[in-house]
């Protein structure tokens, strides 16, 4: 069996709206979060799960970590039912909710780790060497004795993975763990991660809206929209599907000539950049026609931008 | 167990690190022991009061006084969490949601109300007869008063675990807490000396959990409970810390279950 195994999942909110001019009472609404979601998910995977706002991600991440209980459907990880046994569960998960905080706001984050040690059971020397290891990969070991409070956003992420992962968890939840990172702090935490899942086998569910970090670490892709699963495999096959269009950019030495309809020209300098479909109109046919207007001082040939893929990709799903 | 222990430890090092707030703390509350007292001597010497004695009384007041932390119920951060879904973290703890917190509200209502306590009661016993505090009725009064402080500690936080349940399914600290403290405040003897209420009223108020958090410990202080009367009245305490407990411990446990974090 899977190490994650989710069976026709279920869940649904009650929504109570403003009540209407007239009317005695508010009307309740349901929205249903999940509609038969099922996957499974292997020790030592590391699977991105993608989707539109409100598309039931963090409902599913919830009901996986043991806070939320489902309407139906079966779920196991390792064997266990989450919300049945949440106290042995969430001894073997690690989760990072992107936009919340674990660690004490007024104390020293060492302090913070010190209570996770307790709550978790670790041995001292197990922690100690987990510590280490944990501060020096995610450059945290000057920043121990500071307050979290007066961490920068990038700092505090940073210490926050720390925090969730000093109980060596078998399993780690992260609910968009790059939200307002900068570019190093993004490429350090990617390759953190990366090292986390071959070294310790770590299995890893990844929730963003980040498409480089799903492009960087996962190999596997779901997509979630209205609570039902619409796609479950290999990121590049399915952007292979939308990824029809290729840009072009070039640097000629005389004007632009004129070129079929079926090409979107946008101007940047002396710079154009040239967005075509290779089926319609084939790459060498394009060069030949640019070359006989002047000589072609420069060319690059790229796909198209994985979040115009992703906006393309939910147009069409109707999300 | 040891989990408990160590939230209990560190916010027992928070409240170290709000000294401002524990000086500017014990300014307001000596303040208002002072107008108290002022009050209850116009009373005394306008119109001589039998029964209690004055200096009774000002020991009452400003062993209310220095103990107000412990009554006073806020651990804003706490409430945040609940507000703002922070809580989520703590559900995806191996703990016992409601013996973390407890250990945590604890340690600030002790830490808290020794701080201020400390200084206050200085201050306190300084001030001339009829103005401070006088000394415990004898030393094993001033023992079992002691063990009524922490007992009533006990018995305030799981009061505050009650409502901290309240706000848990009304998502807003303010009305619940509103009440609560005004109950508190009246009932605890904050407002006027339980000990000044009619003998009657006197029978039934000092049954309510109100009275054990701070009212009993007094009473054993100023001697009101005589020795003899001290096992009876700790048994009270007791019970009540059972009960609060208890009605905590299961508001919690349907709280848990219904529980939704909203939000990404």
């Amino acid at each position: 069996m899977s190490y994650i195994a989710v069976e026709a999942l279920n869940k649904a909110f009650t929504v109570r709206k403003k009540r209407e001019k007239g009317r005695l009472l508010r009307e309740k609404s349901t929205v249903q979060a999940l509609k038969d979601v099922s996957f499974s998910i292997e020790q030592g995977e590391l699977v991105g799960y993608i989707g539109p706002n409100g598309a039931g991600k963090s409902t599913t991440v919830k009901i996986l970590s043991g806070i939320l209980t489902p309407d139906g459907g079966s779920v196991t990880v390792g064997s266990r039912v989450p919300w049945k046994e949440r106290k042995e569960h969430v001894r073997h998960i690690g989760v990072v909710f992107g936009q919340r905080t674990q660690l004490w706001w007024d104390v020293p984050i060492l302090d913070s780790f010190s209570l996770l040690k307790d709550i978790y059971r670790v041995p001292r020397e197990a922690y100690e060497k987990r510590l280490e290891a944990l501060t020096e990969a995610l450059q945290l070991t000057d920043l121990l004795r500071t307050p979290l409070r007066l961490l920068s956003l990038g700092q505090r992420m940073r210490a926050e993975l720390c925090g969730s992962l000093l109980h060596g968890p078998e399993l780690l939840f992260l609910d968009e763990p790059t939200i307002g990172l900068d570019a190093v702090s993004k490429l350090a935490l990617r390759e953190f991660l990366q090292k986390e899942n071959r070294e310790n086998g770590t299995t890893i569910l990844l929730t963003t809206h980040d498409m480089e970090d799903i492009a960087a670490l996962c190999p596997r892709v779901m997509v979630l929209g209205h609570g039902q699963k619409l796609y479950d495999g290999a990121l590049t096959d399915l952007l292979a599907r939308y990824d029809t269009d290729r840009v072009m950019t070039v640097r000629l030495g005389g004007d632009l000539p004129p070129l079929p309809p079926c090409c979107q020209v946008q101007r940047d300098g002396e710079n154009a950049r040239i967005t075509y479909s290779p089926e319609q109109l084939p790459t060498a046919d394009l060069i030949t026609l640019l070359q006989a207007a002047g000589p072609l001082r420069e060319m690059t040939i790229q796909g198209q931008n994985v979040d115009r893929l992703i906006a393309a990709m939910y147009r069409e799903m109707d999300l | 167990m040891k989990a408990y222990f160590s939230a209990f430890r560190m916010r027992w090092k928070m409240e170290l690190q709000y000294r401002g707030a524990v000086i500017g703390g014990v300014l307001c509350q000596i303040f208002f022991g002072l107008v108290l007292v002022a009050v209850y001597r116009a009373l005394y010497l306008g119109n001589p009061q039998t029964g209690m004695r004055l200096s009774n009384i000002t020991t009452y007041v400003w062993l209310q006084q220095a103990f107000f932390r412990m009554l006073l119920s806020s651990d804003p951060e706490l409430m945040d969490k609940i507000r703002t879904g922070g809580i989520a973290y703590e559900l995806c703890r191996p703990v016992q949601l409601y013996g973390f917190y407890y250990a945590r509200i604890t340690a600030q209502k002790l830490m808290g109300s020794l701080l201020r306590a400390a200084p206050m009661l200085l201050f306190a016993a300084l001030l001339p007869e009829g103005w401070g505090i006088s000394l415990p009725a004898s030393l094993p009064a001033l023992l079992l008063a002691a063990c009524g402080v922490m007992l009533g500690l006990l018995c305030v936080s799981a009061m505050e675990c009650i409502s901290m349940g309240f706000t848990m399914r009304t998502l807003d600290f303010r009305g619940v807490y509103a009440l609560m403290n005004l109950l508190m405040a009246t009932f605890a003897g904050n407002i006027l000396p339980l000990t000044l209420f009619p003998d009657s009223w006197q029978r039934a108020i000092t049954l309510l959990p109100y009275a054990q958090m701070l009212d009993t410990s007094i009473r054993l202080y100023t001697g009101a409970y005589a020795l003899s009367q001290a096992p009876a009245a700790l048994l009270i305490q007791a019970v009540w810390i059972v009960l609060l407990v208890s009605l905590g411990l299961a508001l919690w446990a349907r709280n848990q279950k219904k529980l939704i974090v909203q939000g990404g």
